[in-house]
């Protein structure tokens, strides 16, 4: 078995725009020569602004578009070629009200799906329950969709796309528009089938999410990838925005102006809130930092309140990639 | 009620521009240029071409085929007046403009005035084009016709039509189901009205029907009309019609009101 | 990793229930599509009321055949129009199923729906109209209107394609209904049309059996000049083309949609 799950190389996507004659008016690039593979068994975050190339990328992996050129193998398949072999062993789970059919019930649905992917009856009768236990349907597995909440849709929109037990799954944004405790609910069935050693493409807007969750994460921006690497190294390429803080009582002047003299330091500022001033200092050296920053203090004589070093977030790797 | 008529009309042009303008982007299902090739050309064509050949199959007399062709060229008006204006709410509904419309000050009388304008033009349209088929390809005798008190005739029906086709729409404000209530109104007045045989044919249980759709009064008024009878005789007729018109337009109206009393205590403006 | 063939048995059987479970989650929303049969039957049993013979007979079973055509060319045009409004277009594409067999089963259950239409015509023909029902031939009725359900079905699936390729899903949906209502001869003898519609008529499936169904129930019937074993052999041949026709289109549709990467434009 080869170690990739998926493997794009040189992947392109452009749209058309036809006018009324079906003459090509002008071309939209939404996936510009990417190269990406995805280990078994991992879980790969896919993030980027609206427009990126996310869903692009997730709806060629899962053959229900055609690249432009270059190639995508997906479980060792060419998802131009073997469309209906790589279906069967894979699923999508698309984020959002859509995906269900709303008058039948939970249960009804899932059996439905199972057919489409030709589980035999004998085994989906098990395994529906089985995954009706799992996304915590159950005792509503009998109402119909549309008296689900949102967040009750998502997890059964998960189940369904687990009905044929695939190795790989796509999961577009599944925690869009949940409120807080729906999200964790998605993201503990996401770790949990993580644990159970599938392989996971996820996309979301969520920082902190992809943080959380992925091993790997690629960056793309206006259809191109711009990073990829775990979420540590990610935060590293942002390390020079690490903030030391360190609050005062009284004036900082002196202590603010010997700080500027450190070395690696590249901003200093400072704000008054009633009787002490924070002083925040901007380098990638933020814990070092703070230690020469106290004890310049307690050579100026001020007596610190409190003092912090915080890394920069995955959402400030995040913004800076794109925005570059 | 308060009714400014001047603003009425300039709704109901803006409405008319509108319709023709954004008419061809599909805003509105039947307003696309192939849906005009359906509604006005051949459905008539097709409905008017069964019922002949059926009534001459049935060994029905040349006048009672002429009866039943001069019955359906004015039934097809059914299609714009009825159909299209009960579904207007509907699909308002549906795109989900229906609560920004009741926000608007504008009344509701220039609103479904306005509205209603476009589709009088197209009722008419397709009655005459219905008329149109029935002289060249089924041959009507329409040599001593009246062509002024036919036009009256036209016209009072397309608009009490209209009328009948808001009483309708109304239900769209209350119900979910303004869609199957316009597609049983499409035909129901085939059976009813007097299209294809008489309303004494028809059972008595049914004919307090027949008595409230205008379309029956206005067929009876295009039919002298058409055989070239007097003032007296098609201006009785007419008088029905505006009298049942106006009857089921002021029932429109109060009924839109309560039930935009009701749907706003019980929340259903937005869902479908 | 799974591989081979999903079972199409599996797969239309699957759909059909579906959409059956849709149809009683509101079964309203038939009325639409068997209105117009409906109603034109009612006002035919009007208008044949004062000729004598079976021709009432005739009419409810030609009813029953508009009932069933109804239902059938409004659920192909929404065959995929309905994934497309609830949502779940995506979903279905998804699936390693070939989309005509997802299709058939709905389109199936759209014909047997028509036919509750059928029994409730002829229910009221019987009630209303007094019209006998005494079936010549059971057994040759029987096979009749299967056959003809079964073309009526194909019809329905070649309909549902060219909805989906040719953009004017409304435009064909319809503007169809009544034309056919007219050609395959529900009401009056296709005899009776301009000869270019004969033409049409022939071509049509649902001709035969119609006459195929009308030669056994009514003694003595002439109808078209054939037996009525010429009438099920046409009908179930017109089946064949409509099915091969159909499984070329839906190649094509899948194209499409793959290229595009929805059927949302169409």
């Amino acid at each position: 078995m080869p170690e990739n799950c998926v493997e794009t190389s040189l992947l392109h996507r452009e749209y058309a725009n036809k006018d009324f004659f079906g003459r090509v008016k002008s071309t939209v690039t939404a996936l510009h020569e990417l190269d990406i593979s995805v280990k078994y068994g991992e879980l790969f975050g896919i993030i980027g602004p609206n427009g990126a190339g996310k869903t692009t990328t997730i709806k060629i992996l899962s053959t229900l578009l055609l690249p432009t050129s270059g190639t995508a193998r997906v479980l060792g398949m060419d998802v131009t070629r073997d469309l209906y072999r790589i279906r069967k062993n894979i699923g999508i789970v698309f984020g959002g009200e859509r995906g269900l059919y709303n008058r039948v019930t939970g249960f009804q649905n899932l059996m439905y799906f199972s057919d489409l992917y030709g589980v035999p009856p004998s085994v989906s009768r098990k395994k529906v329950p089985e995954l009706i236990e799992m996304v915590g349907l159950t005792g509503r597995e009998n109402d119909k969709v549309e008296k689900y909440s949102r967040g009750m849709k998502q997890r059964l929109h998960i189940a369904r796309a687990l009905v044929h037990d695939p190795p790989l799954l796509f999961l577009d944004e599944p925690t869009i528009g949940l409120d807080p405790a729906g999200s964790r609910d998605i993201r503990q069935i996401i770790n949990d089938l993580k644990k159970a050693g599938k392989s996971i493409i996820l996309t979301t807007h969520y920082m902190f999410e992809a943080d959380e969750l992925c091993d790997r994460i690629a960056v793309i921006s206006k259809g191109r990838l711009v990073a990829l690497d775990m979420p540590s190294g990610l935060k590293k390429q942002v390390k020079d925005i690490t903030l030391a803080e360190v609050h005062v009582y009284g004036d900082a002047t002196p202590l603010i102006e010997s700080l500027k003299s450190i070395e690696n330091v590249s901003r200093v500022f400072s704000d008054m809130t009633g009787d002490r001033t924070i002083v925040r200092i901007q380098t990638p050296d933020g814990s070092d930092v703070l230690e020469q920053a106290k004890s310049a203090a307690s050579r100026l004589n001020l007596k610190i309140i409190e003092s912090s070093v915080k890394e920069p977030t995955l959402e400030d790797a995040y913004l800076r990639m794109v925005e570059e | 009620m308060e009714l400014n008529i001047r603003r009425a009309l300039f709704e109901g042009y803006r409405a008319l521009i509108g319709s023709l303008r954004f008419g061809s982007r599909g805003t509105i299902i039947w307003d696309s240029w192939d849906m005009w090739l359906l509604e006005i050309i051949i459905l008539p064509l097709a409905q008017i071409s069964f019922f002949e050949i059926l009534a001459t199959y049935a060994n029905y007399s040349p006048a009672m085929v002429q009866y039943v062709v001069i019955g359906n060229a004015i039934q097809t008006m059914s299609f714009s007046s009825v159909f299209a204006v009960a579904n207007i709410t509907s699909s308002d509904k549906w795109q989900g403009t229906l609560p920004s419309i009741l926000l608007t000050p504008a009344s509701r009388a220039s609103i479904i005035m306005g509205r209603a304008l476009y589709q009088i033009i197209m009722s008419t349209l397709i009655s005459t084009t219905g008329l149109l088929y029935a002289y060249f390809l089924f041959g009507v005798n329409f040599s001593s016709a009246n062509y002024l008190f036919l036009a009256v005739s036209l016209l009072l029906t397309s608009i009490s039509m209209i009328s009948f086709g808001l009483l309708i729409s109304t239900i769209g404000l209350y119900m979910r189901t303004a869609m199957i209530v316009a597609n049983v109104f499409l035909f129901i007045g085939l059976l009813v009205c007097g299209v294809n045989f008489p309303i004494s044919e028809l059972p008595v249980w049914l004919r307090p029907l027949s008595y409230v759709i205008p379309l029956t009064y206005g067929l009876d008024a295009v039919r002298l009309s058409i055989a070239g009878a007097g003032f007296y005789a098609v201006g009785i007729y007419l008088l029905y019609l505006v009298i049942d018109g106006l009857a089921v337009f002021s029932m429109a109206l109060l009924l839109t009101k309560t039930f935009e009393r009701l749907a706003r205590k019980s929340g259903r403006l937005e869902i479908y | 990793m799974s591989s081979g063939e999903v079972s199409r048995v599996q797969v239309v059987k699957a759909s059909m229930i579906l959409t059956a479970r849709n149809f009683f989650a509101d079964p309203q929303w038939v009325i639409p599509s068997i209105i117009a049969p409906f109603v034109f039957t009612l006002v035919s049993l009007f208008l044949f009321s004062h000729v004598n013979g079976p021709i009432l007979l005739y009419a409810v079973l030609g009813g029953g055949m508009m009932g069933m055509w109804g239902t059938t060319v409004y659920g192909s045009g929404s065959s995929i129009g309905f994934d497309r409004w609830n949502g779940t277009l995506e979903c279905t594409l998804s699936a390693p199923t070939p989309l005509m067999w997802i299709v058939l089963g709905r389109v199936i259950w759209n014909t047997l729906e028509g036919s509750i239409n059928a029994l409730f015509i002829l229910a009221i023909g019987f009630l209303w109209f007094r019209v006998g029902i005494g079936i010549a031939d059971p057994g040759l009725f029987a096979i009749s209107t299967i056959i003809t359900f079964l073309s009526l079905s194909a019809f329905g699936l070649l309909l549902a394609n060219i909805v989906v390729l040719s953009r004017k899903g409304g435009f064909l949906t319809n503007g169809i209904e009544i034309p056919v209502y007219i050609a395959t001869g529900t009401m009056f003898p296709i005899g009776l049309l301009p000869f270019f519609v004969q033409g049409f008529s022939f071509a049509l499936g649902p001709t035969w059996g119609i006459d195929a169904i009308r030669k056994a129930a009514i003694a003595g019937y002439t109808g078209l000049p054939v037996s009525i074993y010429v009438d099920l052999l046409v009908t179930v041949l017109a089946t064949v083309v409509y099915m091969a026709l159909s499984a070329y289109f839906f190649t094509k549709v899948e194209k499409i949609a793959k290229r595009n990467g929805t059927l949302g434009d169409y």
